[in-house]
């Protein structure tokens, strides 16, 4: 492996910082020109894209990123440094950003407060970029907050009593996962003193008192396993996911509940160690905790009849194969992780898109509702077919790919049994998905279906088809190509590579 | 000018301000508003000559009348001192945006008065944090509690009077507490200068120290309105005049917490007593503050009781950072000092605005205001993040270095209630945001409301950027107090 050289540069910045220039310099002032506002929207997203897609060449051959901001106290610096991990998470939000936004002009038209909406879903790609981006655990603090508070006012966006309930429900998880993550921080600062986040940890040692490392970790992973959903600190997303508009929704599943088993993954690569976790001896019950979380959010799954619901719960159960992954302690297994956030990021995006379209142009939120719909939305039906297939793991969708980095994980660090877990999930995931495709295709039409009227022209607007058919093409590209340099195994693998080095 | 001119001048400017106003004012108080904001920004030029003066060569001292301690009046001016910045800058921005809203909420007639009891206790609060004389110092209190129970009463209803009336009961025990605690140092030492004092104090007899000490701080808690001496503050600081408000809320009570960083600077200094239980009890009323502070909060309807009892909270992290007694604790403290002043008057006059604007106050009636006076909410939402302790705004500084200083002193478990005291605070605070923003409106005119006039709004916008600003800029005022504490901790030896 080539040795990472550090580059100082000015982009890093670019990308909390243009879209807040979206949200502050172009919204308020084109309320009376919703075309111009979503052309410049649009533009800043597709920089955002370029300007997370240009550390990747570097990345890969070996350079790291990094900007010194401000100094926010006598000792700690705001700072951003671009690695192979934060470079794969920032890439995949910005383009899932990017989809949820072209997704959003079909979905929102004719919405209320469309100025807030647009504002707060452009700073929250900000904040996310600098979370993925973030050279420091206070750095990291700063845009964790702001992305966790700041995403308040999208999901009570539609105002009901319901969103409100599940806003409420929402912020109280997230400030008290938040408050524990600020403690996690202030004792590792206090260990540790200001230090960047380092390529194989290293920032805390064990002669520090074991009995205190371990508080610290604990910490740091009940802090961010409210975000990752962890069971049981779960609570909030089943309920968040459906009374948000759908295009955030799709974000919302793939990359902020992500955020959360990103931090987890910092804190075990670049905050512990690997070689200190494995002295400590804590990772196994992190992997109880996420075997536990794929299986029984997937049980739960079965049962849910609100499709966005039901979707949620899925994604509680995909970020389990994240947590187990790292939990693992394995390169290979590590890979997996990292590189099934990316892919479920888009699979869930997808299927999410697809629960959009069903309630705004045929009014079904019900999966029970949703018997011979194909006839009336083939597109939707089809896309969702498909990333109901990537999501079980068929091969060579792109979901596939991290299960089967997870699974030669499992054998390579002598854990064979885990396999059961990985293959029970896979098989539930079947369960509650694919009967909602038969349905779709093979049922007669139901009540909700026979009432629609025939509709002149296509299924939906091209702003809502197009993205949807662009998350779908990445879940079969990043399946089939998967081993494409520049796509996220590649940087998954490196990253992994680096950390286990 | 010389540091010492500058340093008579800080306090002989505001007095003499305040004095000339009945007769520059003219008949009803006409030209008050304007006299007033000209004597704000020469003393605010002052208040800057000295803060660069400190910064640079580190504190100083002007002596009356070239009297040099301990036979004359000490003027003495340290890092603790720079609270004149913000001490001006408040008072600036608070008469500024006094102009519409005094001459709509006071009978005219009141006018000339009202303006001459804000710079009278700017003066005192001035005269405070600058003297090192602890007779002056407790003059220079009088001065400024004696013109806030008028400033309280000043509408003339029957509430403010009866407010102001609760506040003066308990601010003169205060004083009389302090009192006592001055003339008992005085009998053991023979001295009223505070080093003086603190030098002679050393191997005086411990029983009488000790008396002082808890009459000193008992008294400044008072003012401090620390949990459970609490009980004159929500009343008063909701019903006075919401300019007065932010000034009542955001500076005098501090000056009970400055009080209580002189009466530390004495008494660490001498080493005549081991003052860490005296410690551990403000600890754990800091703690108890919090919550207790943030519990009152989540159930008021009227935004400035809301407020007002937020401001007991934050007390509470103050006391706490000072009762941790490590340097992490003491810097966020004494920084939190600054930095609370500059949030609540945010709030408190973005509420004034919102009051000024709809004539509502409770929370349910200003359901939907967010739409009609969006840069107004938008800045009380900005305070709102910043006191509830958001990075990177203000608040946090406070947050990071005081459970940095828990976990310093050894005692993480604080940091831990300090953390989650701040999530009940949030809960009162999402209410606000939730009722501006995300709730049908009550009363639909509201919609029709106007933005606030320039002269309200731009003072709020101003403190609501400082409230990011300061989070970010955070090294500044951090470097700024660092010396002065690790010489605070260095006379403890520790």
């Amino acid at each position: 492996m080539v040795e990472t050289q550090l580059v100082t540069s000015i982009v890093p910045p670019l990308a909390f910082v243009l879209p807040i220039i979206g949200a502050a310099g172009v919204v308020p002032f084109t309320a009376n020109a919703p075309r111009l506002r979503k052309a410049a929207l649009a533009a800043i997203c597709v920089l955002e894209v370029i300007v997370a897609a240009s550390f990747v060449p570097g990345v890969l051959s070996g350079s790291e990123y990094q900007t010194h901001l401000v100094q926010l106290t006598p000792r700690i610096w705001m700072y951003l440094h671009v690695d192979a991990l934060g470079a794969l998470f920032g890439l995949t939000a910005s383009v899932l950003w990017l989809i949820a936004l072209v997704y959003s002009f079909g979905y929102m038209e004719g919405e209320h407060r469309l100025g807030r909406y647009y504002a707060f879903f452009m700073l929250a790609l900000s904040w996310t970029m600098g979370v993925a981006y973030a050279g420091n655990l206070l750095t990291f603090l700063i845009f964790y907050e702001l992305f966790s508070l700041l995403t308040y006012p999208l999901i009570v966006h539609e105002e009901t009593p319901e969103a409100m309930a599940a806003g409420t429900k929402y912020i109280i998880y997230i400030l008290i996962g938040g408050s524990l993550v600020l403690l996690a921080i202030v004792f590792t600062f206090f260990l540790a003193g200001d230090q960047t986040l380092a390529a194989q940890g290293g920032l805390l040692a064990l002669s520090m008192g074991k009995g205190k490392l371990v508080a610290v970790f604990w910490c740091f992973v009940a802090g961010f396993g409210v975000k990752a959903a962890l069971v049981p600190l779960h609570g909030w997303v089943p309920d968040a996911h459906p009374a948000a508009p759908a295009p955030f929704s799709a974000v919302l599943s793939g990359v902020m509940v992500a955020a959360g088993s990103f931090g987890i993954m910092r804190v075990v690569f670049n905050v512990f160690g690997v070689a200190l976790l494995r002295e400590l001896d804590v990772m196994r019950w992190l992997t109880y905790f996420a075997a536990f979380t794929v299986v029984f959010a997937a049980l739960l799954a079965v049962s849910q009849d609100n499709l966005k619901r039901r979707l949620a719960y899925s994604t509680i159960s995909q970020m389990g194969y994240v947590a187990l992954g790292i939990g693992l302690l394995g390169e290979e297994a590590a890979t997996g992780a990292i590189v099934h956030i990316a892919n479920h990021a888009f699979m869930k995006g997808a299927l999410f898109l697809c629960a959009g379209l069903l309630i705004k142009r045929a009014g079904i939120r019900n999966v029970s509702d949703l018997s011979g719909i194909a006839q009336k939305m083939p597109v939707t039906t089809a896309a969702f077919a498909i990333a109901t297939l990537a999501m079980i793991g068929t091969p060579p969708l792109s979901g596939f790919v991290s299960k089967w980095f997870l699974g030669l994980g499992m054998l390579d660090v002598g854990q064979p049994w885990y396999l059961a877990v990985l293959l029970g999930g896979a098989l539930l995931a079947a369960v509650y998905l694919l009967p909602i495709v038969y349905a779709a295709y093979f049922r007669p039409p139901s009540a909700a279906v026979m009432a629609l009227p025939e509709r002149v022209g296509g299924e939906a607007p091209a702003s809502m088809l197009v993205p949807l058919i662009a998350a779908v093409v990445l879940v079969i590209v990043l399946g089939i190509a998967s081993s494409v340099p520049g796509m996220p195994l590649s940087l998954a693998r490196l990253a992994a590579g680096i950390a286990f080095k | 000018m010389t540091p010492s001119s500058l340093l008579v001048g800080i306090i002989v400017v505001p007095l003499a301000g305040a004095v000339l106003t009945p007769v520059i004012g003219g008949k009803a108080g006409k030209h008050a508003w304007t006299w007033a904001t000209t004597v704000m920004v020469a003393t605010s030029v002052i208040a800057a000559a000295l803060v660069n003066q400190v910064a640079r060569t580190g504190p100083f001292s002007a002596y009356l009348g070239g009297w040099e301690r301990p036979y004359g009046i000490e003027l003495r001016f340290d890092e603790f001192s720079a609270s004149v910045a913000v001490i001006c800058l408040l008072g600036l921005l608070a008469i500024v945006f006094s102009q519409k809203y005094a001459a709509k909420e006071l009978p005219p007639a009141r006018l000339g008065t009202y303006y001459t009891l804000l710079l009278l206790n700017l003066t005192g609060m001035l005269g405070f944090v600058v003297t090192g004389d602890l007779f002056n110092l407790f003059v220079f209190m009088e001065i400024l509690s004696l013109s806030g129970y008028a400033l309280v009463a000043i509408s003339g209803e029957r509430t403010a009077e009866m407010a102001a009336f609760k506040y003066l009961v308990m601010g003169a025990v205060s004083s009389l507490l302090v009192l006592f605690a001055i003339g008992l140092l005085y009998a053991l030492t023979g001295s009223l200068n505070m080093a003086d004092i603190s030098d002679r104090l050393t191997g005086s007899a411990e029983v009488p120290a000790m008396l002082a000490l808890a009459l000193l701080t008992t008294g400044f808690m008072v003012k401090a309105a620390l949990f459970p001496l609490h009980v004159w503050l929500p009343d008063a600081h909701a019903i006075a005049p919401s300019p007065v408000s932010a000034i009542l809320s955001g500076l005098v009570v501090k000056t009970g917490l400055l009080g209580m960083i002189r009466v530390y600077q004495i008494y660490y200094g001498a080493k005549v007593l081991d003052l860490s239980s005296l410690n551990t009890v403000l600890v754990w009323l800091g703690a108890i503050s919090i919550v207790m502070g943030a519990f009152f909060a989540i159930f008021q309807e009227d935004i400035k009781m809301m407020l007002a009892y937020s401001t007991i909270s934050n007390i509470g992290y103050i006391v706490m950072g000072l009762g941790l007694a490590s340097q992490y604790g003491i810097i966020g403290a004494t920084v939190h000092i600054f930095n609370h002043a500059l949030i609540k008057a945010t709030l408190f006059l973005g509420a004034g605005a919102l009051i000024y604007q709809t004539g509502y106050r409770n929370l349910s009636d200003l359901r939907g205001v967010g739409r009609s006076m969006p840069f107004t909410t938008a800045a009380i939402s900005v305070g709102a993040i910043s006191i509830v302790g958001m990075p990177p705004t203000a608040g946090f500084l406070c947050k990071w270095y005081i459970a940095l200083g828990a976990v310093q002193a050894g005692h993480p478990v604080f940091g831990v209630a300090l953390v989650f005291g701040a999530l009940f605070i949030f809960v009162y605070y999402i209410r606000m945001v939730n009722s501006f923003y995300f709730q049908a409106p009550i009363h639909p005119e509201i919609l029709e409301v106007k933005e606030a006039p320039l002269t309200m709004l731009a003072p709020v916008l101003i403190l609501a950027a400082l409230c990011l600003a300061m989070g970010l800029l955070g090294r500044i005022p951090l470097s700024f107090i660092e010396p002065a504490v690790t010489r605070l901790l260095g006379t403890l030896g520790g």
